[in-house]
C-alpha cells in the first residue's frame, strides 16, 4: 500500500537526528556527512539499523546536504552519493528485516535566491535534479523536503522533484517562535503554495522541541487538508563540551509526541538531538493510536512569499492598473522596459487597500513571456502581495506560474475546450485559483442561465485535473450596458447563482458595464455595489478611484464582512489626516518645493508653471537653480544625504510633470550625454548606485543602469552598444573592487575613449588610482560634478 | 529573551552622514517612519559559541572547548573523541588581535530581510527612505551585537576572562573568505544567512565576529575604533577620542 494512503488508519513514525549520531562517530566540522555513505558506510548503515530497530517505518537516507553546491569538492558526484545514501538505507532495512520506506532526504541548498539573493529560480530548480533522479533511481519510496525556511527554495525542490521523479514528496519545514519562515512568510502562506504543488504531507521539523512545535499545530491543522508530519528536535541547543547538544530525554520527547498524535499528526518522528532511545520511546507510546482523519478544509486562497488572501464572505480588491489596454503610458513603460513605472503603479494600488494585483503585459510588439517573467518577480521583489497572472499567452502563463513566489491567481480560462486543455494542466502542476470566464466556442451566452451552465461545464472539466471549485473564481463577464441595458441582469444574475446555487466564488472585470458611457465611474460604482450583494467575491477595479474604494469600504461595513466596521473606520480616519498635511505646506514654488523635497507640491508646481512657462526656462530657471542649492549645500554640509535625496525626487516628480508636458507636444526631451552605470560583479548592494542614478537624472544626463552583480563583458558590451564616453562603477567589498579593476581594463582596452568614475564604501583616491579609474566620487554629488565637466 | 528593538538614531545618522545640520519636520518623520517599520519586521536572531583559541604569528587555530556546563548536571554528554579537530584562521590582523587570547567566541548575527525588502521597495518608490533604511540597519545590526556581547562579557568576567574587541572577516587581511568556516562551525543557516557565490551574506544586515578572551584584564581593555581602518578618508570615520 502507498504509504500516503497508509496514513488514513495509522500512524507512521519516522527515525531520528542523523547528524547527532554522526557527531557522536567523531565527524568533524565542515566534514561532509553524505561523504561517509563512500568512506564509512558501515557507520551510516549501522545507524538507520539502530532506527529500524527502534521500530520506525520511515528512514531518511543521509542525503540532506546533496546538491552541486556543497559537494563542489568533495570527489564524489551527487549522483552517486544519493544512490549510496539510498542503498545503504535499504541495506539496513533487508539486514534488520522489517518493512520500511526509505525518504530520499533532501534539505536547503545554502544560497538565497534572487531576487534578494543570487541563485536564479531556474538554477535552484537545476540543483536538486540530480539528487531526484539518483533517489528514485536507487530505489527510494518518497522524497522528504525537510528543513526548509523559504517558500521559493521549497517550490524549486517541488518542481524538481514532481517533475523527475513520481515519488510522494513530503514537505517540513522549519519555524521561528513568531510561526514564521525565516522570508517572513506565514503558515497560511506556506500552506496555499504546497497545496496548490500537490505535495503529499507537510509538516514542521528542527528548531524546536516538541513542547513549542505543539503549539503550532492547531492552525497548521485548521488551514491545512493535507496530513502532517512533526519532526522535533530533542529541544532547543544548548553547547556541552563543545558541542552542540539537546536535553529533552526519550521519556519527556515521547510524552509530548503523544499529545501531538492526539491533536492529528500522521506522521511523527524526530530531528536534531534525537536518538534511537527517542524514537523507541515515540513508538512504544503512541503505537497502536488512530490518526485523526485528515479532512478537507475547501479553502479558497491564493498567496505570496508572506502573505495568503483568502477568498471568504469578505470581498476583496484585485487591482487593475497593470494593464495596457487604453493605457498609452503603461504602453510606452512597456516598449521602453521602464519597469520602475509598472512597480510604482504596484505600489500605489497596494497603499490604496489593493489585496491582489493584476499583472498584464500584454502588447503584440513585447516577447511576453520574457516580459511576464520580468514583471513578476520585479513587482514580488517589492510588495508582499498576491498576483494575478493574466494574459492570452499560455508560454506566457507558464513560465509566470513558475516563476512566482507563492499560490498565484490566474487569469484566465474558458469554456472553450482548447483553453481547458491548455490552462488546467498547468494549474494542477504549479497551483493557482484560476478566473473563468462564462464563453466558449459559440461565444458569451446573452443569458444568465447560459453562463452557468458555461461555468457547470468548467467546474466539471477541471474537476478532472483535481482541481476543485475551491480553486475556481467564475467571471459572469460584465458587458457594456451602453449596448444593452439587459446586460447588467445577465451578469448579475449568473453571480448570484453561481456564488449561492453553485457555491462558486465569482468575479468580475466591474467597469467593463459602462464602456461607451460618460462619466464611467459613477455607473461602475453603482454596478460594484450591486455586484457585491449579489455575491461578488472579489472585484477588478482601479483601486486609485475614491468612489470605487468608498463603495467599498461602505459595502463591507453593511455586510458586516467588516467586522466593527474597523476597516472602513481606519481608512476614513486616516483620510481625515491628509488634507491637514496638505494645508500644512500650501503652495509653494516649485523651487521650494523641490529645496524642501516636496516630490507631489512639486509635480503640481510644475504643470503650473508649464502653463505659462516654456519647460526649457522651467527647467534652467526653477530645477536646476534648486538642485545646486541644494548640492551645494550638500557639498558644505548644511544638509545631508536624507534632504539631498528627497530634493532629488522632488525634482524628478518636476521633471516628470515637464516630460509629460512635451509629450503632449509631440516633443522629445533633451539629453546631455548618455551614461552607463553598473554594480559590478559579485556585488549585490546598490543604494549608492541608485542614488547616483537618480541625481544624473535630475541633471539631464539620460542613464542606462545595469543593475547589480553584472560581469564586466555586459558593462562594455552596453558601453559599446550605447556609444557613452562615462562608465560609472559600484562596489562595496574589498573583493569586489577585483573584479571592478577588471571591468575598468575591458574597458580602457576595447574603448580607450570612455572615462570610468568608481564609488563604493571601500574605495579610496589611492585604490582608485590604483586599479585605473579616471574619477573617484566620494559621494552622490561627486559623480554629478564629474560628470557635467566631462559633458560641459 | 527577545531583543527589543532600539533604533540607535544617533548612529543612523552617523551613517547618513550627519553633521549636525537642522532636522526638518519632514526628515523626522521619514526617520520615524523608518524605525518603526524596521522595529516591526525585523526579526533579529543570532547564534555564538567559544572555542579554545591560539594565536600564532600569523594566525589562529580554533579548537573545541571542553566545559562543564554549570547547572545543567542533567547533561550526560559524552567526550568520545569526537572533539578533536581544529580551523586555522590565517589572518595576521586577526592574529594581532587575538594574541595571547586562551579562549575566543564565534558569533553571528543577523536581523533578517526585512530591511533588504524595504531597501528594494523604497528604492522604487522613496529613495531618501531607502538611504534611511540602509543606515537605520545598519545601525540596528550593531546595536543587536553589541547586546550579543554584551552577554558573553558579562559571563565570561564572571570566569575571569575579559573580551578583545570583535573582528570581523573583512577587516584588515582577515578575508571574507572565511565567512565560510563560520558557516560550517556555527551552522549560520539555522538562522537564515546565507552566502552568495562572492562570500556576501544575505541577509545584508548580518554580522560574523570573532571575540577573544584572555584572563589578562589590561590587554583587553581597547575599545573597537575607527584607528584601526585603512579608509582615512572615510565620511563615516569617528574622531579619536581617547576612549
Amino acid at each position: 500500500m502507498n504509504i500516503i494512503e497508509r496514513l488514513q488508519t495509522e500512524l507512521l513514525f519516522f527515525d531520528g537526528a542523523m547528524g547527532t549520531m554522526l557527531q557522536k562517530q567523531g565527524i568533524q566540522p565542515g566534514e561532509l556527512p553524505e561523504v561517509w555513505n563512500m568512506t564509512k558506510e558501515n557507520v551510516i548503515r549501522n545507524i538507520h539499523k539502530s532506527y529500524l530497530e527502534a521500530g520506525c517505518d520511515i528512514v531518511k537516507s543521509n542525503t540532506f546536504g546533496i546538491n552541486p553546491f556543497k559537494m563542489k569538492n568533495c570527489g564524489y558526484t551527487c549522483e552517486e552519493l544519493t544512490e549510496k545514501g539510498i542503498r545503504l538505507a535499504k541495506q539496513a532495512i533487508a539486514e534488520t528485516g522489517r518493512e520500511a520506506y526509505v525518504a530520499l532526504d533532501i534539505g536547503s541548498l545554502g544560497k538565497l535566491l534572487e531576487p534578494l539573493g543570487d541563485l536564479p529560480f531556474e538554477e535552484a530548480c537545476k540543483a536538486f535534479v540530480p539528487v531526484c533522479i539518483a533517489g528514485e533511481r536507487a530505489g527510494a519510496d518518497l522524497c522528504l523536503i525537510e528543513t526548509m525556511n523559504d517558500t521559493y527554495e521549497i517550490k524549486a525542490a517541488v518542481l524538481a522533484a514532481k517533475e523527475h521523479t513520481s515519488l510522494p514528496i513530503i514537505v517540513t519545514m522549519v519555524l521561528d517562535e513568531n510561526g514564521k519562515l525565516l522570508t517572513g512568510a506565514d503558515l497560511e502562506a506556506a500552506v496555499a503554495l504546497l497545496e496548490g504543488l500537490r505535495v503529499d504531507a507537510i509538516g514542521l521539523n528542527c528548531g524546536f522541541g516538541p513542547d513549542v512545535m505543539k503549539k503550532f499545530l492547531p492552525k497548521l491543522r485548521e488551514i491545512s487538508s493535507l496530513p502532517i508530519v512533526i519532526n522535533p528536535n530533542a529541544g532547543l541547543p544548548v553547547v556541552v563540551d563543545g558541542q552542540t547538544s539537546y536535553l529533552v530525554k526519550p521519556e519527556e520527547f515521547a510524552s509530548i509526541m503523544k499529545e501531538i498524535a492526539t491533536d492529528g499528526a500522521s506522521i511523527l518522528g524526530g530531528c536534531c538531538g534525537t536518538t534511537p532511545d527517542h524514537i523507541r520511546a515515540l513508538i512504544e507510546t503512541c503505537k497502536g493510536m488512530a490518526p485523526l482523519l485528515v479532512t478537507e478544509k475547501n479553502r479558497s486562497v491564493v498567496s505570496s512569499y508572506t502573505h495568503a488572501v483568502v477568498f471568504d464572505n469578505q470581498p476583496k480588491i484585485i487591482g487593475e492598473r497593470i494593464n495596457p489596454t487604453g493605457k498609452s503610458r503603461l504602453k510606452q513603460a512597456l516598449r521602453e522596459k521602464d519597469l520602475e513605472y509598472i512597480y510604482k503603479e504596484a505600489l500605489s494600488q497596494q497603499d490604496r487597500g489593493a489585496h491582489i494585483l493584476d499583472v498584464n503585459v500584454g502588447l503584440p510588439e513585447i516577447n511576453e513571456p520574457e516580459m511576464m517573467e520580468s514583471v513578476i518577480t520585479g513587482i514580488q521583489g517589492i510588495t508582499g502581495l498576491p498576483l494575478q497572472i493574466d494574459t492570452s499567452d499560455i508560454a506566457a502563463m507558464e513560465s509566470a506560474m513558475r516563476i512566482y513566489n507563492g499560490k498565484p491567481l490566474i487569469n484566465s480560462v474558458n469554456g472553450k475546450q482548447e483553453s481547458m486543455d491548455a490552462v488546467f494542466p498547468l494549474a494542477a502542476k504549479y497551483g493557482g485559483m484560476i478566473v473563468c470566464l462564462t464563453l466558449d466556442e459559440n461565444g458569451i451566452p446573452k443569458t444568465a442561465q447560459g453562463r452557468i451552465e458555461i461555468a457547470e461545464k468548467i467546474i466539471n472539466e477541471a474537476a478532472k485535473y483535481g482541481i476543485s471549485k475551491k480553486d475556481l473564481l467564475i467571471d459572469s463577464l460584465a458587458m457594456t450596458i451602453s449596448t444593452g441595458q439587459e446586460n447588467a441582469d445577465i451578469t448579475l444574475d449568473a453571480l448570484h447563482d453561481v456564488r449561492h446555487t453553485l457555491g462558486v466564488h465569482t468575479t468580475l472585470g466591474v467597469s467593463n458595464i459602462s464602456f461607451g458611457l460618460p462619466q464611467r465611474e459613477k455607473v461602475n460604482t453603482a454596478f460594484f455595489t450591486i455586484a457585491l450583494s449579489k455575491g461578488l467575491s472579489a472585484g477588478i477595479i482601479n483601486p486609485n478611484s475614491e468612489a470605487m474604494m468608498d463603495a467599498y469600504y461602505a459595502y463591507c461595513a453593511l455586510n458586516g464582512s467588516d467586522q466593527q466596521c474597523s476597516s472602513y473606520i481606519n481608512y476614513y480616519s486616516s483620510q481625515a489626516q491628509q488634507p491637514q498635511a496638505a494645508a500644512e505646506t500650501g503652495e509653494l514654488t516649485l523651487f521650494d518645493a523641490v529645496v524642501k523635497g516636496l516630490a507631489e507640491s512639486a509635480g503640481k508646481a510644475a504643470e503650473k508653471e508649464l502653463e505659462s512657462k516654456e519647460p526649457l526656462a522651467v527647467i534652467d530657471e526653477d530645477l536646476i537653480p534648486a538642485l545646486d542649492q541644494v548640492g551645494q549645500g550638500f557639498e558644505k554640509k548644511t544638509i545631508f544625504l536624507p534632504q539631498l535625496l528627497m530634493s532629488a525626487e522632488a525634482a524628478k516628480a518636476g521633471f516628470g510633470a515637464i516630460k509629460a508636458h512635451l509629450k503632449v507636444k509631440g516633443a522629445a526631451s533633451e539629453s546631455k550625454g548618455t551614461v552607463v552605470i553598473a554594480t559590478v560583479k559579485g556585488d549585490i548592494h546598490d543604494i549608492g548606485k541608485n542614488i547616483v542614478k537618480v541625481l544624473l537624472e535630475n541633471y539631464g544626463f539620460q542613464v542606462i543602469d545595469l543593475g547589480k552583480d553584472v560581469p564586466p563583458e555586459r558593462v562594455v558590451e552596453a558601453a559599446k552598444e550605447h556609444q557613452v564616453k562615462l562608465v560609472g562603477l559600484s562596489a562595496l567589498m574589498t573583493t569586489t573592487v577585483a573584479n571592478m579593476e577588471l571591468t575598468i581594463r575591458m574597458l580602457k582596452q576595447q574603448l580607450p575613449d570612455c572615462n570610468v568614475m568608481v564609488g563604493g564604501a571601500v574605495l579610496t583616491q589611492t585604490y582608485a588610482d590604483m586599479i585605473g579609474a579616471d574619477f573617484y566620487s566620494k559621494d552622490a554629488m561627486g559623480s554629478v560634478r564629474y560628470a557635467n565637466e566631462l559633458f560641459a | 529573551m527577545a531583543f527589543i528593538m532600539k533604533a540607535d538614531r544617533k548612529e543612523t545618522l552617523r551613517y547618513l552622514g550627519y553633521r549636525g545640520q537642522d532636522i526638518d519636520s519632514q526628515t523626522e518623520r521619514l526617520l520615524e517612519e523608518v524605525f518603526s517599520e524596521l522595529e516591526r519586521d525585523s526579526s533579529p536572531k543570532s547564534i555564538y559559541q567559544r572555542y579554545r583559541c591560539q594565536a600564532t604569528e600569523d594566525a589562529v587555530i580554533l579548537k573545541p572547548l571542553l566545559e562543564e556546563i554549570s547547572g545543567s548536571s542533567s547533561a550526560v554528554l559524552q567526550s568520545d573523541g569526537s572533539s578533536q579537530w581544529e580551523v586555522i584562521l590565517k589572518s595576521k590582523n586577526l592574529a594581532k588581535n587575538l594574541r595571547g587570547c586562551e579562549q575566543a567566541v564565534l558569533l553571528a548575527a543577523t536581523i533578517g530581510r526585512a530591511a533588504d525588502m524595504m531597501i528594494k521597495k523604497y528604492s522604487v518608490s522613496n529613495l531618501a527612505k531607502a538611504a534611511v533604511v540602509q543606515a537605520a540597519g545598519a545601525a540596528y545590526i550593531e546595536s543587536y551585537v553589541d547586546e550579543i556581547e554584551d552577554k558573553v562579557r558579562e559571563k565570561a568576567n564572571r570566569q575571569g576572562l575579559y573580551l578583545r574587541p570583535r573582528f570581523s572577516p573583512g577587516y584588515g587581511d582577515f578575508s571574507i573568505d572565511y565567512q565560510k568556516d563560520f558557516f560550517e562551525l556555527l551552522e549560520c543557516r539555522r538562522i537564515g544567512i546565507t552566502l552568495t557565490e562572492g562570500n556576501l551574506m544575505m541577509p545584508s544586515k548580518s554580522v560574523t565576529a570573532v571575540i577573544g578572551l584572555t584572563s589578562g584584564k589590561q590587554e583587553s581593555c581597547w575599545k573597537r575604533s575607527c584607528s584601526q581602518c585603512e579608509k582615512t578618508d572615510c565620511e563615516f570615520r569617528k574622531e579619536e577620542s581617547g576612549e
